[in-house]
């Protein structure tokens, strides 16, 4: 009988979880969007006032949070981005944290403010 | 204990030499600050101050790392209890802060000491239990930081040691310190596992705990130590494993009442050893090896009760006495020590004393010994010491200089006989009623067994062979069981201050030649032998003026190195004469005995090492004509036994 709960005792004692799949570290700015990076051997390093995820940089002072994820949470509505969605915003900023106006934008994808809501937009 | 496995992700914070882990299903909402502070799992990092990646690596909850290498430590600590240990590093000396924070919710943490350094240590500190694991581990301090100990545990609670199984693990501390263990640990330790530890103690202790110390399984090796082996307070209590300790400068393990203040003779046992502050030892399994060199060293020594169920014992000591210039005293060396009783219902002993004035156990309370197997060899002699001058082999009339001066060996002792002008008190005792027990003496004046108090066998099997008395009492002694070789070379075979009471048993008593009688008691102060029952072979008469209730017989002279045989109804002891002893053999059995000489043993049950036999089968052999013996006044000592004799086995 000692043997048994003992037995039954390491087995409640000594668990092995394998928890979801968080495939992306999602970043969340001050302002509400977030941007999710792949965490397959991702190595996250800070220069200055930079912190550089993969292929994502971000001004540390704009950070408000990051936590894994299971899914892809970047901000969405690039669907419902229109020129006049466009003409609506009050603010664009790229993924730097640096704001621009509609003239600067290139290739690339940007933040979009309306008073309504935030977009992430890409521009091809 | 939960553990996160490979395949989930882990976010690495590195900050220096020290890594967090955090699963990425506990890491939660990481929350930056003003662009400086990133907090995860209420843990706070300076950004500019660490590198992060995120990749398999599994996270074991409430687990520490500590990972020694050369003159470098890496530390790695898991996310759920980031918050709750601080680490600081220089070189390899490690410095572990453990939170007061921590507490039943959180947690008992693992910390997992493995690799190598020659100038390394880990300091630790809290104030919740913890578990030091041992997993290959070779630490050598050799220039303090923060203690000298290799391994310095400064909490007060329950700290678990285990060298991992199949490892080896090796702690060496600093010479220069003033640490009290090459191991310290505060609180209680709790060792177990089947790893091995070997520790060498520069400085004080091989391992000192400052609270109750068990064991469980592990090796435990002190090859050195310039204090005691191991050293701990409240109890130390042995299931199983195994302790070899030598090279010490003092004794080989020693338990202490931690807490004189509250408790001056300590709480006594306690159930479940609940908050015990005994002194005491119990060991009820393992193996405990002791070989002390130091002048009188004990090999395992107690301030409360030693109590022996089980395991082998070996302790073997070599040191001569010495003057205790605190206590006024001379000190000797000795196998087995304990303050208040000694128990031993079990277990096998053996216990070598070479050193003058050495003694195999000894306690102040009462020996009781219900069971097992014990084996004493003294061989030094009689120890003086004034405090100025020191005999290693004093071989003067004892009876008229201060009993402080000198230390005489001695087999086994028991109780405490103290003087009081001219008056004496007697406190503790022997009580034997199992086990087999061998007592040999060579030295000048080593007796076999001695009470300070009375003595009383009941059963068991007892062999002694001594220079001085082989059983000895200061008060009464009373044999009604058990089986008895007492066999002294230059003084009494059983010798008691008291009265004498033979009740039962078989008792082979062997006085000296001359003055000497086989079974004296103290008649110049009015005691006497009381021969009541069992069965008695006594060469060399009994005391004078003896109550002989059962009848004895003698006869005057015997042939020594000849088997006789004592037949008591269909009853038959064989035995064995020795090479010497006193002149008259006398008989007694609760029948009418008859005895013959030169028998050819063929069968029995062997006792007394090979000089005796019970239910034994004989043949051959001469009948011995056999007197009414009405005392000790008759028979006479002196002169010696004849010539050898026929037969023999």
């Amino acid at each position: 009988m000692k043997k048994i709960l003992l037995l039954l005792t390491l087995m409640v004692g000594t668990l092995t979880a394998q928890a979801d799949n968080y495939t992306y570290l999602t970043f969340e700015t001050t302002d509400g969007a977030k941007a999710s990076v792949a965490v397959e051997n991702l190595t996250l390093t800070i220069s200055g006032t930079t912190l550089t995820a993969g292929s994502q940089q971000f001004t540390l002072s704009n950070l408000s949070k990051m936590y894994f994820s299971t899914a892809d949470e970047t901000t969405t509505g690039i669907e419902e981005v229109t020129a006049a969605t466009l003409d609506e915003a009050t603010d664009i900023y790229d993924l730097q944290g640096h704001k621009i106006s509609k003239e600067q934008m290139r290739k690339g994808v940007y933040i979009v403010k309306t008073k309504n809501r935030t977009y992430k937009m890409v521009v091809r | 204990m939960l553990t996160i496995a490979a395949g989930a992700q882990t976010l690495k914070v590195t900050e220096g030499n020290v890594t967090y882990l955090f699963p990425a299903a506990q890491a939660g909402e990481m929350t930056f600050t003003d662009g400086i502070t990133l907090t995860i799992m209420n843990k706070a990092f300076t950004l500019s101050n660490v590198s992060m990646t995120i990749d398999n690596t599994a996270v074991t909850d409430n687990s520490v790392a500590v990972v020694y290498s050369g003159t470098t430590a890496t530390v790695t600590i898991a996310g759920n209890v980031a918050q709750f240990v601080d680490a600081d590093i220089n070189g390899a000396h490690v410095n572990l802060t453990q939170s007061s924070l921590v507490d039943d919710v959180v947690g008992e943490i693992t910390y997992n000491l493995s690799g190598s350094s020659t100038d390394g240590e880990l300091y630790m500190s809290g104030s919740y239990k913890a578990t030091i694991e041992l997993n290959g581990l070779t630490l050598t301090n050799t220039t303090p930081v923060y203690s000298g100990a290799a391994i310095h545990i400064q909490n007060g609670k329950r700290i678990k040691v285990k060298p991992i199984t199949g490892t080896t693990n090796t702690l060496t501390d600093a010479a220069n310190g003033s640490q009290k263990g090459s191991l310290y640990i505060k609180g209680h330790a709790e060792f177990a596992q089947k790893g091995t530890l070997n520790v060498v103690g520069n400085v004080k202790h091989g391992i000192k705990t400052g609270e109750y110390f068990t064991i469980k399984n592990a090796t435990i090796n002190i090859t050195s130590a310039v204090g005691d082996g191991i050293n701990c307070g409240q109890y130390f209590l042995m299931e199983s494993g195994t302790i070899n300790i030598s090279g010490t400068q003092d004794d080989g393990i020693q338990c202490d009442i931690d807490d004189t203040d509250t408790y001056p003779t300590g709480t006594g046992e306690t159930t479940d050893h609940e908050d015990e502050d005994s002194g005491n030892i119990y060991i009820s399994g393992g193996t405990i090896t002791v070989n002390c060199s130091a002048t009188a060293a004990k090999g395992i020594k107690c301030e409360g009760d030693m109590n022996i169920t089980g395991g082998t014992i070996n302790a073997s000591t070599t040191g001569n006495g010495t003057w205790d210039s605190d206590d006024l005293e001379t000190k000797a060396a000795c196998g087995l020590s304990a303050d208040g009783n000694m128990n031993i219902s079990g277990g096998t002993l053996v216990l070598t004393a070479t050193g003058s004035g050495g003694k195999g156990m000894k306690c102040d309370g009462v020996l009781t010994i219900s069971d097992g197997d014990i084996t004493v060899k003294t061989s030094g002699g009689l120890y003086y010491n004034n405090g100025t001058t020191e005999n290693t082999n004093y071989t003067g009339d004892t009876d008229h200089i201060d009993s402080d001066y000198y230390s005489s060996p001695k087999g086994i002792k028991a109780g405490v006989k103290t003087e009081s002008g001219n008056r004496y008190t007697y406190s503790g005792g022997i009580v034997i009623s199992g086990g087999t027990i061998s007592v040999t003496t060579t030295g000048y004046n080593g007796e076999g067994i001695e009470s300070k108090n009375t003595l009383d066998i009941i059963g068991g099997q007892i062999i002694v062979n001594s220079y001085d008395d082989a059983i000895n009492a200061a008060q009464d002694l009373t044999i009604s069981g058990g089986q008895i070789y007492a066999r002294a070379t230059n003084n009494d075979g059983i010798d008691a201050n008291g009265n004498v009471y033979i009740k039962g048993g078989l008792v082979y008593a062997i006085g000296a030649s001359g003055a000497e009688v086989a079974i004296d008691a103290n008649s110049e102060d009015q005691k006497k032998l009381y021969v009541q029952g069992g069965t008695l072979v006594a060469i060399g008469r009994l005391e004078s003026g003896a109550s002989l209730t059962q009848s004895c017989y003698s006869t005057n002279s015997w042939s020594k190195n000849t088997w006789y045989a004592l037949t008591v109804g269909s009853d038959v002891f064989a035995f064995q004469t020795p090479s010497s002893g006193g002149s008259t053999m006398v008989v007694s059995g609760a029948l009418q005995p008859s005895l013959k000489s030169g028998v050819t043993v063929s069968s029995g049950s062997s006792i007394f090492d090979g000089v005796g036999y019970t239910g034994a089968t004989v043949t051959g052999g001469t009948t011995v004509s056999l007197s009414s013996y009405s005392g000790g006044n008759q028979g006479g000592g002196g002169g010696g036994p004849d010539g050898g004799g026929p037969g023999g086995h």
